[in-house]
């Protein structure tokens, strides 16, 4: 169940409703840990990540506007959430940024998998060039966590606690995103 | 026969064609999801193949064709040919003809069981054929607002379309905006007289979901053609002041008794005014705030200076 019950194509309409939230929620959290780390040792493979969720939040505005689907109503919301938790995480030092990189890119891969599977199901042929953006911006994502991972994410305070509370808010922001 | 044959397999072959094109057929109705709609489809997509022998000869391969879309099975092609025409009528189209012919009876009679009762009788049913619907017009007055939405979408894709091959110009936005909700309320003016009482009827809360729909989707598709790309909150401000400036302009047109509703555009043109003026004001405010902002972190970051704080970690 979606707000909008006009929408031609409800599968697109969620998936890409929810990943344009993703991909702006990323970016704000990029930023927010931008502005505490900016600069550290680690802020340029930070600004560097950041720039490449910049690209595919670009990429999902195209595809928004392509395919008339409305931008979730949450987007202010994850606009603040994204900032603070990335600055919060900062704040506990460069290992908490990498392990809140690591663990959001990990939910974001998971989800990404998630999408491509149901495509594959739908209708492969149909969904082509979709199907080609999310596995390119999943394998990204998945690099984002492996440099998280390289950079002493693990080593950081609290790090399976920080982790699993992070992926609950993923989960949570995804179905929502999803559906308002 | 063997003609019958070749027929066949062509139509089969056309069909197995269209079997990609079958999914990307737009399920707006898909709150009905009869079989017959279906059916209404499957000739809409079969015209290309003229002659109407052709269908006759596509329904048997019909039936050993896979699931297509996820509307329910198939009941009508289940292999026994001939016993079902593709002539007859489903009960959506069936009520679709008599409520398009009852429009003709609503500035006499209202939107009423009367105003259908006389359309089926056009049509040569029975006046019992009201029956089929709600006595308060709900279904009447819903068709009509869901044929002028369409209607209005066909019109703005051909303007569209004039402006893409370079034979009109493109129109500023807030006349868009202005041409679009006057060409929109426009279709009222027949029925105009008994307008108020359909309003009410779509408020009731049997129906608000319904015409809130009917509504939030025409609005999508006006700022669809004005060209709004918005994918962040304004995509909801920019719905949401439209809607207000057509609610408004509309119930002025219920009270407007000058000639031509001259006063009603005049509303409009204003109202539209209003809506650019504010997006203006609001554009300035949120440079001043980001002006301000950057002043405050200048001087947060000369303080830092000042206090030795703004060291390399």
């Amino acid at each position: 169940w979606t707000l909008d019950n006009w929408s031609q194509n409800p599968v697109i309409d969620r998936i890409l409703r929810v990943d344009h939230a993703g991909e702006f929620g990323a970016n704000r959290i990029y930023a927010g840990q931008m502005a505490v780390l900016g600069r550290s040792s680690v802020g340029p493979l930070i600004q560097q990540m950041w720039n490449q969720e910049k690209d595919h939040l670009k990429k999902f505005n195209e595809l928004m506007v392509a395919y008339r689907v409305r931008p979730t109503v949450l987007l202010p919301f994850w606009n603040v959430a994204g900032f603070v938790l990335g600055a919060g995480s900062a704040l506990l030092g460069k290992k908490g940024a990498m392990a809140c990189t690591v663990a959001v890119e990990e939910s974001i891969s998971e989800h990404y998998n998630n999408q491509i599977r149901t495509l594959i199901e739908e209708d492969p042929e149909k969904y082509k060039e979709l199907l080609q953006v999310i596995k390119q911006f999943r394998d990204d994502e998945q690099e984002h966590h492996d440099i998280g991972l390289e950079h002493d994410a693990e080593a950081a305070p609290a790090y399976s606690v920080l982790k699993t509370a992070i992926q609950l808010g993923c989960k949570v922001a995804i179905f929502l995103s999803e559906r308002i | 026969m063997a003609a019958a044959g070749g027929l066949r397999s062509a139509g089969w072959r056309l069909w197995r064609g269209r079997a990609v094109r079958c999914q990307q057929y737009p399920p707006l109705r898909a709150l009905q999801a009869s079989a017959a709609l279906r059916r209404a489809s499957d000739e809409h997509r079969k015209e290309p193949l003229g002659s109407s022998t052709q269908q006759h000869f596509d329904s048997p391969p019909d039936g050993h064709q896979p699931e297509q879309k996820p509307q329910g099975p198939h009941p009508s092609y289940t292999g026994q040919g001939g016993q079902e025409s593709e002539d007859y009528e489903s009960e959506e189209q069936l009520q679709h003809r008599i409520l398009t012919a009852a429009l003709e009876f609503v500035p006499e009679h209202g939107w009423t069981a009367e105003a259908i009762a006389e359309g089926a009788k056009t049509l040569g049913l029975s006046v019992a054929a009201a029956g089929l619907f709600h006595s308060d017009g709900s279904e009447l007055i819903l068709h009509f607002v869901s044929e002028c939405n369409t209607k209005l979408s066909e019109l703005l894709r051909k303007e569209q379309k004039l402006v893409q091959l370079g034979e009109a110009e493109k129109k500023p936005l807030d006349e868009f905006l202005r041409d679009a909700v006057e060409a929109r309320l426009r279709m009222l003016i027949p029925y105009i007289e008994k307008w108020p009482q359909a309003l009410s009827v779509l408020l009731l809360p049997r129906n608000i979901p319904s015409s809130l729909n009917l509504l939030t989707s025409m609005i999508d598709d006006i700022w669809h053609y004005a060209g709004d790309q918005s994918t962040d909150f304004n995509w909801y401000t920019r719905r949401a002041v439209l809607t207000g400036i057509y609610n408004t302009t509309e119930l002025v047109m219920m009270q407007d008794s000058s000639p031509g509703f001259e006063d009603t555009w005049r509303f409009l043109e204003n109202r539209v005014a209003d809506a650019m003026t504010m997006s203006n004001t609001a554009s300035q405010v949120q440079s001043t705030g980001e002006a301000v902002v950057q002043g405050l972190m200048g001087a947060a970051v000369t303080i830092k200076n000042l206090a030795g704080l703004n060291q390399r970690r």
